[in-house]
């Protein structure tokens, strides 16, 4: 069986992507990146954290451009990325360093530097609110940027993990740092077993709506985690890279949001003298995903017969890109394969009536 | 100045104020570009802390630009794609490493105002800190 080129259809083709434009053309009014960055920031970090690139303009512009598709927004940033120069690395981010938003912790009532909401939907009624129809979105701003203004400046306070003091009491094992260079897989085809540092790139990068899934499935029994939230903080880290005329400084160069998760549970059968960690951190205020990539993470070091516990399955299977990518190939002309497959049913059912 | 605290001062800036403080090192310095402010990537570097391991998030868009000032150099580097402010920055630096910047009050102040809107949102987060009260037992 080979596979034959046929040619036709540039015309429809044509007027198929000019269809985009008219679909894209619903209203008079236009969707300006900054009310998309503003206003659907959830979606924008989403989009980020699965293109695994920080940008808010371009992911706003990517939205934009697809009609709300996060994949299509996806597969833009991933394409436009490609397109530049990595010409630095940053220094090592830490997270303790973090001027936080919000913190919680599942697992402690009390804990340093407290439990801060932060902007949180988990208290909201989820009921619609039909004032938002008509709403007045200057006044809205007004009134926020009035608000601000009128606050009394509080100090910024670093944070202490909630695991430090477990770590502390020997409760949970304590590491060296570890300075090994990264294994980066935008660079490098993924190897199994995989470092961690492959796995840890590839969760944060997967899509959201799989590794929830997985997760959910681990919680449901099909794997040996049933976590608590040790700690869920989200906050601006601070990025700096060397300074090129003088290695011994650095600069700033900006802040990115991140949410990070450590998920505290009980460490294999052999040890259950201690408490083992799963840990999950993404772009953006994410925290289900960032959640679920702890819980994934732990599974993974776990290891079994679950799906959620073989490296291959879950690094292999969760790209946005790579996923829809190859479901989206379906929809491709497969004359030639599927004439193939219709011929042997055909010729089976002769077969069968002689 | 440390150049950390230099461009966290430059990035935060509006891009206006930027070229506000590099308009008189371009009035009275020869000012030769380098390298013209060019968009990249910059990976991000993360250490996790329950192996204490490294891992990449992801990356960021950057912009870089090089530039001489009578002739020392000065480099610039912002997350983002502003170019105009990416450069003025670039001459600020130089103007720093050749020792001719004088506007370090104002460097200064506009720093204050930075930290003092940072504190501001941070005191509506720190409302949303939780007060709990212990349930007292019943009966």
């Amino acid at each position: 069986m080979a596979y034959v080129a046929v040619s036709g259809g540039e015309e429809a083709i044509e007027e198929s992507i000019a269809l985009l434009k008219y679909y894209r053309s619903g209203s008079k009014k236009d969707l300006e990146l900054e009310t998309i960055q503003n206003k659907m920031a959830l979606l924008v970090d989403k989009v980020m954290s699965e293109a695994g690139l920080y940008s808010k303009e371009y992911a706003a512009l990517a939205l934009k451009q697809c009609e709300g598709s996060t994949e299509e927004a996806v597969f833009l940033l991933r394409a436009y990325r490609s397109t530049l120069k990595r010409t630095y690395y940053t220094n090592i981010v830490n997270t303790k360093d973090m001027r936080i938003i919000r913190r919680i912790s599942a697992a402690f009532k009390d804990i340093q530097g407290g439990q801060i909401l932060g902007a949180t939907y988990d208290y909201t009624h989820r009921l619609i609110d039909f004032d938002l129809e008509h709403e007045d979105a200057a006044a809205l701003y007004e009134e926020s940027e009035k608000k601000l203004a009128e606050e009394t400046p509080e100090k910024v306070h670093f944070c202490n993990r909630v695991s430090d003091g477990l770590k502390e009491e020997g409760l949970i094992d304590t590491f060296e740092e570890n300075n090994e260079a990264p294994f980066d897989v935008t660079e490098n085809l993924l190897e199994f077993p995989s470092p961690r540092s492959a796995r840890l790139q590839t969760l944060t990068r997967a899509d959201t709506g799989f590794i929830s899934g997985l997760a959910y499935s681990v919680l449901r029994g099909f794997g040996q985690v049933h976590p608590t939230v040790g700690e869920l903080r989200t906050g601006y880290v601070e990025l700096e890279i060397p300074y090129l005329l003088d290695n011994e400084e650095s600069i700033y160069i900006g802040e990115i949001l991140i949410t990070e998760v450590e998920a505290f549970n009980q460490a294999d059968d052999k040890d259950q003298l201690k408490l083992a960690c799963g840990y999950g951190a993404v772009y953006g205020r994410n925290e289900n995903k960032a959640i679920a990539m702890a819980v994934i993470d732990r599974e993974l070091d776990h290891g079994g017969d679950y799906p959620t516990q073989s490296d291959e399955f879950v690094l292999m299977h969760g790209d946005c890109l790579e996923m829809n990518g190859f479901i989206s190939h379906l929809k491709l002309p497969h004359y030639v394969t599927f004439q193939s497959k219709l011929d042997a049913v055909r010729k089976t059912r002769r077969k069968d009536n002689e | 100045m440390e150049k950390k605290r230099l461009f966290k001062i430059l990035s935060k800036a509006e891009t206006e104020k930027v070229a506000e403080f590099a308009g008189s090192i371009k009035n009275s310095c020869h000012i030769v570009i380098v390298k013209e402010p060019e968009k990249s990537l910059s990976m991000v570097k993360m250490r996790e802390p329950v192996k204490e391991s490294l891992f990449y998030i992801g990356e960021v868009i950057i912009c870089e630009a090089i530039v001489e000032v009578d002739g020392v150099k000065g480099v610039a580097v912002s997350m983002e794609d502003n170019f105009e402010k990416v450069l003025n920055m670039a001459i600020i630096d130089a103007a720093c490493n050749k020792g001719i910047f004088d506007q370090y009050a104002a460097l200064e102040q506009l720093e204050k105002e930075q930290l003092c809107e940072t504190e501001k949102e941070n005191a509506m987060f720190m409302k949303t800190k939780v007060d709990f009260h212990s349930m007292s037992a019943e009966g």
